[in-house]
């Protein structure tokens, strides 16, 4: 019989449609198509990207030249222009303002054919390093309110260009579902006085049905109620809400369980489509007792369509526990 | 006579650029689909290129990244009547993005700009 399960944050409820139970080969990824031709965030095209804002690797040399191994640049054509005033204001009970942000592209490796999650983890901790500074830097915009951090791979999960990059946009409202996110821990916090997400993590660790891999600082699990088969979660252990709080040894551990996930996910489904999204505390906010920054993966196996869009509930045909179990015996099975 | 090399499958809109910018002095070659686009620029080296993006076939980002391919200097003119492929990162090869309308004004001024 099908389940209805219901995510402990949000409230949001999910069907997992056990009787469509489906293994992970039944899932089919056709190749990505790969276009080629001239690539603007390949070393030697400096001069087709916008003026770095962040480079790592490059220890000599000119701005904008090659040399680097991790280079941050605002997006030649943004969706949000970064000068200007918001302007808030009303027209009759409409709001509006001035399309205001930050839209930066994390270009992260010189490599044209390199795949994140094949990246050395000390190379793939400048990736991380890079979001970190960039928080910070744009925390010092008060017209900004929160910094979303993803990254689209493949061409089904919205990557345009097959070098490898990531993107952040900051932007000067909370987005909803952050807002949801944190209205959901916080009331849980309220009548619990402890924060929710470190309650998943001491539950997961107990039942150990659903952690696909942990090491010092970080744990993976599929989270209870989620969106798409193999979805995952990467949380700090210990309670931390602030992302760019994070120490080099924590971030080079963050690589480490990133690059295990992520090749643990291709070996169940090679070259799976995935976004993954940062969550992490509003700008400028103090520590908070009831949020905890995480990452959610989430590969793109499903479609959304009539059901989904009108009850905002997903169908998932695998129980996480089962996508645990695969991802937990993906990699011996190749070893 | 600077030559511009214009690809688009609009009829319409090769009949209006053409008489504008013969008007304004400058030699129009046409192509309709990328692939035509992509042959001309290499057979005719035109000095600036206006690039649709939806178009049959080869579209115009897959265009643009061959043509840059060939020649990374030759300024290309990406012309859409959606702001959407913005978001694609292919765009970024190009010189320009400018949104059609009716009023070409800004058309030209990219035009001048790369053509100084």
């Amino acid at each position: 019989m099908p389940e209805l399960r219901k995510d402990p944050v949000l409230g949001r409820w999910i069907i997992i449609a056990t009787e469509r139970g489906k293994r992970p080969s039944d899932f089919v990824i056709s190749e990505p198509e790969t276009t080629g031709g001239f690539c603007p965030l390949c070393p030697g095209n400096e001069n087709t990207t916008p003026n770095e804002v962040l480079v790592y690797g490059r220890e000599s040399g000119y701005p904008n030249t090659p040399g680097w191994k991790v280079r941050v640049v605002p997006n030649k054509y943004p969706a949000l222009v970064i000068e200007g005033d918001l302007n808030r204001e009303g027209e009759g009970l409409y709001d509006k303002m001035n399309g205001i942000g930050a839209h930066e592209v994390i270009i992260e490796s010189p490599r044209h054919d390199d795949v994140f999650s094949e990246l050395p983890p000390e190379h793939m901790m400048l990736v991380f390093k890079a979001f970190k500074n960039r928080i910070n830097d744009l925390e010092h915009d008060d017209r900004f309110r929160y910094v979303l951090v993803f990254k689209n791979y493949g061409k089904a999960a919205g990557a345009s260009l097959e070098h490898s990059h990531s993107q952040l946009v900051a932007l000067p409202i909370l987005p909803r579902k952050i807002e949801s996110e944190l209205a959901g821990a916080l009331t849980y916090y309220n009548y619990k006085e402890r924060c929710v997400y470190c309650d998943i993590i001491s539950q997961e660790l107990k039942q150990d049905v659903r952690v696909v891999c942990k090491n010092k600082f970080f744990i993976t699990i599929t989270p209870f109620a989620p969106r798409t088969p193999f979805e995952m979660w990467i949380l700090p252990i210990q309670h931390s809400s602030a992302y760019h709080e994070q120490s080099d040894e924590q971030l080079l551990a963050l690589s480490e369980i990133f690059s295990e996930s992520l090749c643990r996910l291709d070996a169940c489904i090679p070259r799976v489509p995935y976004n993954f999204v940062l969550h992490t505390q509003p700008l400028r906010s103090q520590h908070m007792n009831h949020f905890h920054w995480h990452f959610e993966i989430v590969p793109k196996l499903t479609s959304i369509a009539g059901f989904e869009w009108g009850s905002g509930f997903y169908i998932n045909p695998m129980p996480p526990e089962e996508a645990a179990s695969y991802l937990r015996e993906s990699l011996e099975r190749i070893l | 006579m600077k030559k511009i090399l214009l690809v688009d499958d609009e009829e319409g809109i090769q009949m209006l650029y053409r008489e504008e910018l013969e008007d304004d002095g400058y030699e129009v070659i046409s192509a309709y689909t990328g692939e035509e686009g992509l042959q001309k620029f290499k057979d005719e080296s035109p000095d600036l290129v206006i690039l649709d993006i939806q178009m049959p076939g080869m579209n115009g980002i897959e265009t643009l990244r061959q043509m840059k391919m060939h020649n990374p200097d030759l300024p290309v003119i990406l012309s859409t009547a959606y702001g959407e492929y913005k978001q694609d990162l292919g765009a970024w090869a190009s010189d320009e993005y400018v949104v059609k309308s009716s009023d070409i004004s800004e058309l030209k001024k990219a035009i001048r700009k790369h053509l100084l």
